[in-house]
């Protein structure tokens, strides 16, 4: 049994930098569109994308 | 939570005129309407406290909030405060205030899903953990643990449940306080309490090492009650997105052309009325504007609905937000920032969405006396447990504050009249005014106009008739200018008939509705209308009834027959329309001949033909009177104190003149089979709200006895409360969802291959 004082620990560290991970995610914007970067690829001119494609996530804070 | 990051000094940006003409409106006569958007607003606790705050400012007119999409519309005087004065007030107040376009719309949102994201992570870790510990405490005790072990775990359930409580459960504390300072207890109150009377009992049993420690039931309860605001946020932000995408249509910077020649990129607030923007292809247009090239192709898809594009040639207004399909195009700048068609419709939309429908009052005024209720209900659970078992009182006290759900209440009405109102955008129906879901879902009757309602907006000029020598061209001119300043669909055929885009200025401009235009073009008095208007009652000569005259004191000057189409919609929506049990009736101050024509076309037996306005409006009261439900439906712009007089009034219109019907209901891109649509969707909105009104009743009626005396453990109530209120969102998102499907199968049938909708 004393196997569980390091492995708990452990796991507790493992979830706090899962948590981490998260937030560095979050922060960044991984979540903020979930569907128009799988379209991108797909458009011939980038900087004619219309104005629904452009206007979420990272490309708003750019246009600001 | 941001309160205190908003000081005066943020809000002092606002006071400049050229941002502030973004956020501002001109009523007129020195009042002036924002809206806002407020961050933090979760019941009709924070309504009232911010309402109050608000209304103790000076100048402050109305104010209008609406918590399911935290849009608040105040009206102020200008002489007496600021923008930034009452931005100030609802910061005081504890509440963060944005003046609503698209970036502070961008800003809140981000801010709110990502910070709801964070609290849903390591809720959901925190919960997870606290599960697996409490599950080696609950075999434990079957397999007698030794105490040191036991108190090892209990203590690692704390240390999981801690972050959850203090770091995800923080709004509802948050909320708890703000409503508690407003003395008009939320929904927020009771979970605040029972989570925090939950961690702290577990707290003090675990330094006593007594019974039983509840870490894991707490972190589930914060958790599964995030899970619920989290798909309640969703549905709000998918809600906002109609007036969202509207704010969001204009381009964030213009191509402005300076009088070298040269073309400078400039932000779209520093655009004024005057300035020459270059338009590039497939660009959106900045600012409403006049079109300086000779032609050019615009889709107009997000404003009408309508995908086709449409011609538009030198002189004529482009609006901003469309899109430019063939281009460079230069235009004049005519309107911007708020003074912009789209601007009008984003408005529209938005004062819907920020106004309280009357059912909404009801339904809040009964969740706050239902959280009074579930707190004396504690009390009294508290302390009949306490004379008969002292040691069960706690957590059947508990298990009452979390097992009732006051967020059912709520939400009922709230959620369904804001889905609904985002359904029917997306099929082209702007609702201006949420009452009217309720009183078009009861309507019996709806009493059509004709002109430009049921027959195409445009007529063309089949037969020219000239007297006294004038030649067609010549007459046409004349008419032209005179018909220039009408928005009548007969004046408007002419107007456009002619081939000229320089006409005589015509001055003294009368226009009688119903019956035509007077006005003086070079020295002369000129009519155009009616026969019996434009003779002046002097009828000399046996003429076409139905033809629009031009004449002048002399006489007749030339005769213009129109013809008409009716929509090609008019019979499928008339049918479906009757289907619903409507009765179906035809106004217009058209001729007797005419209307018959239409009126049998579409199989209306029930037609009234030479109708002044006052004869609709006396029309309508009649049937009022008789106890009918009336529609009436026009242009909106024609006939608008028609549309007043009516139960709803629902207008047809396209493009520019969107923003200019005065009307509780908005067809866009007009089509008639709208309004069947819409009275289905108002008639489903109304029988969901009851089922989530019922469905809350009796869950909080069945459940909470059960937990007053003692049957339901702390995890199960968790679990009940949120699945109600989950219940309540996910029951609303279900309408519309039914005929949407059905399209979408229709679509499919019809269309092969199918295209990408993005």
């Amino acid at each position: 049994m004393n196997v569980l004082v390091v492995m708990i620990p452990l796991s507790l560290v493992l979830l706090a930098g899962a948590a981490a991970a998260f937030f560095w995610a979050v922060d960044h914007d991984q979540f903020a569109d979930m569907e128009t970067p799988a379209l991108v690829p797909l458009d011939d001119d980038p900087s004619t994308a219309p104005a629904h494609l452009s206007n979420s996530g990272n490309a708003g804070t750019v246009a600001r | 939570m941001s309160a205190g990051v908003c000081t005066d000094d943020a809000h002092r940006v606002w006071a400049r005129p050229e941002i502030a003409r973004h956020a501002i409106r001109d009523l007129g006569a020195g009042r002036r309407e924002t809206l806002l958007l407020i961050d933090g607003v979760r019941c009709a606790g924070c309504v009232r406290s911010i309402e109050r705050a608000l209304t103790a400012e000076p100048g402050v007119a109305d104010v209008q909030i609406n918590p399911a999409s935290r849009r608040a519309r105040i009206i102020w005087r200008d002489a007496e405060t600021s923008l930034p004065q009452l931005l100030g007030a609802v910061a005081r107040a504890g509440y963060r205030a944005l003046p609503l376009d698209a970036e502070a719309l961008d800003d809140v949102r981000r801010h709110e899903s990502r910070a709801a994201l964070k609290r849903l992570i390591v809720a959901a870790f925190g919960a997870m953990q606290a599960m697996m510990y409490a599950g080696v405490l609950y075999l434990g005790d079957a397999d007698a643990l030794d105490v040191v072990t036991r108190d090892f775990f209990r203590w690692l359930g704390f240390l999981v449940a801690t972050p959850v409580v203090l770091y995800s459960g923080r709004p509802f504390f948050a909320g708890a306080l703000r409503s508690l300072k407003a003395r008009r207890p939320g929904m927020d109150v009771p979970v605040a309490l029972a989570v925090a009377g939950i961690y702290v009992a577990s707290l003090i049993e675990a330094v006593r090492g007594g019974e039983h420690v509840y870490f894991e039931s707490v972190s589930m309860f914060v958790f599964f009650l995030l899970i619920g605001r989290y798909v309640e946020m969703c549905a709000r932000h998918r809600a906002g997105d109609l007036t969202d995408a509207l704010a969001r249509l204009t381009p964030p910077y213009a191509d402005r052309r300076l009088p070298s020649g040269e073309i400078e990129r400039v932000g779209i607030r520093e655009l004024v009325p005057g300035d020459r923007v270059r338009v590039a292809e497939g660009a959106v247009v900045p600012a409403d504007g006049v079109l300086l090239a000779e032609r050019c192709l615009v889709d107009e898809a997000l404003l009408s609905g309508e995908s086709a594009p449409v011609e538009r040639h030198r002189g004529e207004m482009l609006v901003a937000g469309s899109v430019l399909v063939d281009g460079p195009v230069d235009l004049r700048v005519e309107r911007v920032g708020s003074d912009t068609a789209l601007a009008g419709i984003a408005e529209l939309v938005g004062r819907a969405q920020a106004s309280r429908p009357r059912l909404a009052q009801a339904g809040e005024r009964a969740a706050s006396r239902f959280v009074i209720r579930v707190l004396v209900l504690t009390g009294i659970t508290a302390a009949a447990w306490s004379f008969f078992d002292p040691s069960r009182a706690f957590t059947a006290a508990l298990a009452v504050l979390v097992v009732s759900c006051p967020c059912a209440f709520a939400l009922a009405v709230p959620v369904a009249i804001t889905r609904a109102l985002a359904v029917l955008a997306r099929r082209g129906v702007l609702v201006v005014k949420p009452d009217a879901i309720e009183a078009l879902a009861g309507a019996t009757h709806v009493v059509f106009d004709k002109t430009g309602t049921l027959t195409e907006p445009d007529l063309t000029i089949t037969r020219i008739e000239t007297r006294r020598g004038f030649s067609d061209a010549e007459a046409l001119r004349l008419a032209a200018a005179l018909a220039r300043e009408s928005r009548h669909p007969a004046a408007r055929a002419i107007a456009a008939a002619c081939p000229d885009r320089v006409l005589d200025a015509a001055k003294e401009v009368e226009a009688k509705p119903g019956l035509g235009v007077r006005a003086t073009v070079g020295g002369r008095e000129l009519r155009l209308g009616r026969a019996d208007f434009a003779l002046g009652g002097k009828l000399a000569e046996p003429l076409d009834e139905d033809a629009v005259l031009l004449a002048d004191d002399a006489g007749v000057i030339a005769a213009f027959s129109l013809s008409e189409r009716l929509r090609p919609d008019a019979r499928d929506a008339i049918d479906a329309l009757e289907r619903q049990g409507l009765t179906v009736s035809i106004a217009s101050g058209d001729s007797v001949d005419k209307v018959r024509t239409v009126a049998t076309k579409l199989g209306v037996r029930d037609w009234h033909a030479r109708q002044m306005p006052a004869d609709k409006l006396a029309r309508l009261a009649a049937l009022r009177e008789r106890g009918e439900r009336v529609v009436a439906v026009g242009d909106g712009v024609n006939d608008a104190p028609v549309l007043g007089g009516a139960d709803v009034a629902v207008a047809l219109a396209e493009g520019a003149e969107l923003a200019q019907a005065t009307s509780d209901v908005v067809l866009t891109g007009g089509r008639l089979t709208h309004l069947p649509r819409a009275r289905a969707i108002a008639i489903e909105t109304l029988k969901i709200l009851k089922q989530n009104q019922r469905w809350a009743l009796g869950y909080n009626l069945s459940v909470v006895p059960l937990a007053a005396l003692g049957f339901v453990p702390p995890l199960l109530a968790a679990l009940g409360m949120s699945v109600s209120s989950l219940v309540v969102v996910l029951n609303a998102m279900r309408i519309g969802r039914r005929e949407g499907g059905a399209d979408a199968r229709a679509l499919r049938r019809s269309v092969v291959p199918v295209e990408d909708p993005a």
